[in-house]
């Protein structure tokens, strides 16, 4: 049977964009079809995260960070290999400290926390792709957070009085402001982890957390936000961290319902190898439902 | 052998055969998969009002026998009955309490029998169902069917029968309506209910008795959701396109019989409807429009981006990519070729008059011209013009998908909140297979393969929407199409996966198995009444552990629950603190993506409580 019987040429020459069209819609429904078959059969399986949570279990160091890319797939890459993902490692100020860090990839994403780094090893299994990346580390010479019992905390009033707060086991507690300490804390900073200093800010006074003789590096690394997504809804004010290095300030965060978690690096080269006094200035102007929390390194 | 042909062919021939058979096969497609559908957080609240919907009922009954019928008209039983959940409607609540007392295998009066929330005793049921949910589902399942053929009979005023019934098909073959079709809310049902108000609206453009009707539907709709308030203004753009001639002219038409009878008969079957109303008719609906007019901005992830406060016109950046999300949206989730036939229905509809202007073939079977000789009035204001299927289409469609591109308004239920656009824009799907089967036929000579071709196409064309369903079920509302990605395209597309906390339902056999020995158990976002539904639908033991909610709870349990939504990242974090780990030890995942976590403490505190037997 001749093509020619079946098919009107002169119809399909007259209305060539009208039958593009129509064979376009066919041809789409086809590749859709034949997509909503198979895509599912690119997803990880089970036994795929399994031959890599070996793989990695086979190498991993203390030290090392994992990471899933796609993040959404970290509570799946978790599951596998939670136990080597400390609380303080997926709530950590940012990736500077790790020099070794794995990748669990699928469809070809790529996970932020491994820019600058370079492959030492790749393997596959199945859907999913590991690699290690390797990078040269930052040296933490100070972790404000691990060190928060070191700190003086205080409350400036506005007319310049100056009150103490004092360390109970867990946090500082100011007396004349109850409920308002000052307390190492996992926060849920713009929905991600954050182990940080946690504070309630307050309208009145300047709260002050001030660190004596800490070894500076090359930077002073400070991220900062607001706790709590329901907070973040309900309140409105500002908190403004600002930061003083031997009295000087070196700049400032303002930590708003719409900012994030917002991380800063200053530049202290000039004092690096030098131990100096490191002070956070709080400041709010609408305390309502605002939960400061803030994490800094000293850096090298 | 040709008579029993013909025979068939007659049967097939009647008008409502094809509707019946799509009908039924809709409802037994839903019932076939409702059972791996978890409950939805607000339809555990239905089936609780549904429930006690019911009570009054009983009520009744006994005020009745006691020769006292005016006891339980009374403001105070009532408002005990009728008062739960009554920031919406009653209809279709009253409609799953009652199909509940009907087909529910009653094992009420055993170690169940609290869990109800009304007095019950041994009931006398058709036991149609293993679940008690599933009892609850019904009307909104069978409901579903019938909205399925009314987008057939509605299409079919415009196009064949093989375009109408792909219509049809594509009408409910998409993810998130096929979600909300299957399970005891209201937005598939107000998605039909709109359809139904709108099908009387179009006929009674030429006949006074659909006018009438047209009302009745209306109370319905309005007693279903409040999107029915929208419908109205809907219809009448499209009344006010129909005769704008007459306005340019300055004179304005009488307002037509469907207007009149939706003022005043809508009101009218929702005040009969819905006891709340009786005591306090004024005050209660003011509270009613309140309710909904100002209502919280519910957290919703869209484009990456937490949304639960209508950003400020200050922020225009935010502004302008809020007012894009019902576009984006549909773009995103309604399968990529129903996109494509109803772009192809949009071309042909807006050719339609200049193709009839020339002498070509009408793109639409039934354009339904004007009557000869015939003079409008408020009975039949459509009887000398174009009825204008283009507008009428365009606003049905454009008119929920423009009220939620408001940045003022919430969308925390996704696709939900503009779904009554959808079985409109399968309808205008179904004018693209018209179209391109056409297309085919002008192209095609053999007169056996031509006639073919309106069943191969409907079929192939169709094939990928119930496909991509079939693929997305049970987590229709976490699915993007082929343009997003998938699930996987949809989750780094930053567009929301879930709400409402059904997704823990796969979870719980699991749960079953490592149920801690202090029964502590925090299940999030999965509201109690839906704890107390898989209890009663034997899916989990009777006397299951629930801390309650609130953050402080987390610490207080021993396994715990966490829905991953943006915005409940928070809860995940609480059980890293309370139970010292990162690791979840089960995750539900539908490719690949992970929809909800379960967290266990490693070393349980001392047993505090005992197990319940």
């Amino acid at each position: 049977m001749r093509l020619s019987s079946l098919l009107d040429a002169d119809s399909f020459r007259r209305h060539r964009l009208a039958y593009a069209c129509a064979a376009g819609i066919v041809v789409l429904a086809l590749i859709e079809t034949a997509n909503a078959w198979l895509a599912p059969l690119r997803a990880p399986t089970d036994r795929d995260w399994r031959a890599l949570a070996a793989e990695v279990r086979a190498g991993f160091q203390p030290g090392d960070l994992i990471v899933a890319a796609p993040a959404w797939a970290d509570p799946l890459l978790r599951m596998h290999l939670g136990d080597l993902i400390p609380i303080a490692v997926a709530g950590r100020l940012d990736a500077a400290r790790f020099g070794r860090i794995w990748e669990i990839s699928q469809r070809g994403a790529r996970a932020g926390e491994t820019a600058g780094g370079h492959i030492v090893q790749s393997s596959r299994h199945g859907a999913l792709t590991l690699r290690r990346y390797e990078r040269p580390a930052a040296r933490v010479s100070f972790d404000f957070v691990a060190e928060w019992r070191r700190a003086a905390v205080s409350r400036v009033a506005a007319d310049g009085q100056v009150s103490g707060c004092f360390r109970a086991p867990g946090s500082f507690e100011c007396p004349e402001l109850p409920a308002r300490s000052l307390k190492p804390e996992l926060l849920e900073i713009d929905t991600s982890p954050h182990l940080a200093l946690t504070m309630l800010p307050t309208g009145q006074s300047t709260t002050v957390i001030e660190f004596d003789r800490v070894p500076l590096g090359r930077e002073l690394a400070v991220g900062a936000g607001l706790h709590n997504v329901w907070l973040r809804k309900a309140g409105k004010g500002t908190v403004s961290l600002r930061v003083l290095v031997q009295s000087r300030e070196f700049g400032r965060i303002e930590a708003g319902s719409m900012t994030g978690w917002t991380l800063r690096k200053f530049d202290t080269s000039t004092l690096a190898g030098q131990s100096a006094s490191v002070r956070f200035e709080i400041t709010v102007d609408d305390p309502n439902s605002r939960t400061l929390g803030f994490a800094a390194e000293a850096r090298s | 052998m040709a008579e029993l042909g013909q025979a068939t062919r007659r049967r097939w021939g009647r008008p409502w055969m094809v509707p019946l058979v799509l009908a039924l096969a809709t409802s037994g497609w839903l019932l076939a998969v409702e059972g791996r559908q978890g409950l939805a957080r607000d339809e555990a609240q239905y089936f609780r009002a549904g429930e006690r919907y019911w009570g009054w009922f009983e009520a009744l009954g006994d005020a009745l026998r006691a020769g006292k019928p005016g006891q339980a008209f009374s403001r105070a039983v009532v408002d005990s009955f009728w008062g739960d959940n009554h920031e919406h409607p009653p209809l279709m609540k009253t409609l799953y309490g009652l199909s509940w007392r009907l087909f529910h295998r009653c094992d009420c009066t055993g170690p169940k029998r609290g869990l109800h929330p009304i007095a019950v005793h041994k009931h006398r049921t058709l036991p149609l169902f293993a679940r008690e949910s599933t009892a609850f589902r019904f009307p909104a399942i069978l409901l579903a069917g019938l909205g399925v053929a009314l987008v057939y009979g509605f299409a079919r005023r415009w196009v064949g029968p093989w375009a109408a019934a792909g219509a049809a098909v594509l009408s409910v073959a998409q993810p998130h309506y096929f979600f909300h079709a299957q399970i005891s809310c209201f937005d598939a049902p107000i998605a039909v209910m709109g359809l139904l108000v709108a099908l009387a609206y179009w006929k009674s453009l030429r006949s006074p008795r659909w006018g009438v009707l047209c009302g009745v539907f209306y109370g319905l709709a309005l007693a279903t959701k409040h999107n029915a308030w929208l419908i109205p203004c809907f219809l009448l753009v499209h009344h006010l396109w129909m005769r704008r001639w007459d306005f340019l002219r300055l004179r304005p038409p009488r307002v037509p019989l469907a207007f009149v009878s939706m003022a005043t008969l809508g009101p009218i079957v929702l005040f009969a409807l819905w006891p709340w109303l009786w005591h306090a008719p004024l005050a209660r609906t003011r509270e009613w429009v309140q309710r909904h007019a100002q209502h919280e901005h519910y957290n919703f992830e869209y484009l990456g981006q937490n949304w639960n406060l209508p950003p400020p016109p200050a922020q225009t950046g935010r502004w302008l990519l809020r007012a894009t999300f019902p576009f984006v949206s549909t773009a995103f989730t309604v399968p990529a070729t129903t996109l494509a036939l109803a772009a192809a229905g949009a071309v042909v509809l807006a050719r339609r008059r200049r193709k009839n202007a020339a002498s070509d073939e009408p793109p639409l079977v039934n354009p339904e011209p004007p009557e000869p000789g015939a003079r409008a009035s408020w009975l039949r204001p459509g009887a000398d013009v174009d009825l204008a299927p283009g507008i009428f289409l365009a606003v049905q469609i454009l008119g929920p998908l423009g009220t939620l591109a408001l940045p003022s308004t919430p969308i925390f239920g996704g696709v939900k909140h503009f779904l009554t656009a959808m079985p409109f824009l399968a309808m205008v799907a179904g004018m693209g297979l018209a179209w391109v089967t056409r297309q085919a036929a002008t192209l095609v000579r053999a007169a056996r393969l031509r006639r073919a071709l309106p069943a191969a196409l409907a079929f192939v064309l169709c094939l990928p929407a119930v496909t991509e369903t079939q693929r997305s079920h049970p987590d229709g509302v976490g699915h993007y199409n082929l343009l997003a990605g998938g699930f996987a395209g949809g989750a780094s597309l930053g567009m929301n996966r879930q709400f409402w906390g059904y997704s823990v339902l796969p979870l719980l056999p699991w749960m079953n198995a490592h149920r801690p020995a202090s029964n502590r158990i925090y299940w999030h976002d999965v509201l109690h009444d839906a704890v107390m539904m898989y209890v009663r639908d034997d899916r989990v033991p009777v006397g299951i552990g629930d801390v309650g909610v609130g953050e402080p709870m987390v610490a207080q349990s021993d396994l715990g629950v966490v829905i991953l939504e943006k915005h409940f990242a928070v809860y995940e974090y609480l059980h890293w603190d309370a139970y010292q780990t990162t690791r979840p030890a089960q995750v539900y995942a539908h490719e690949g993506v992970p929809f909800a976590v379960v967290y266990q403490r490693a070393a349980p505190p001392p047993r505090q409580e005992p197990l319940p037997p």
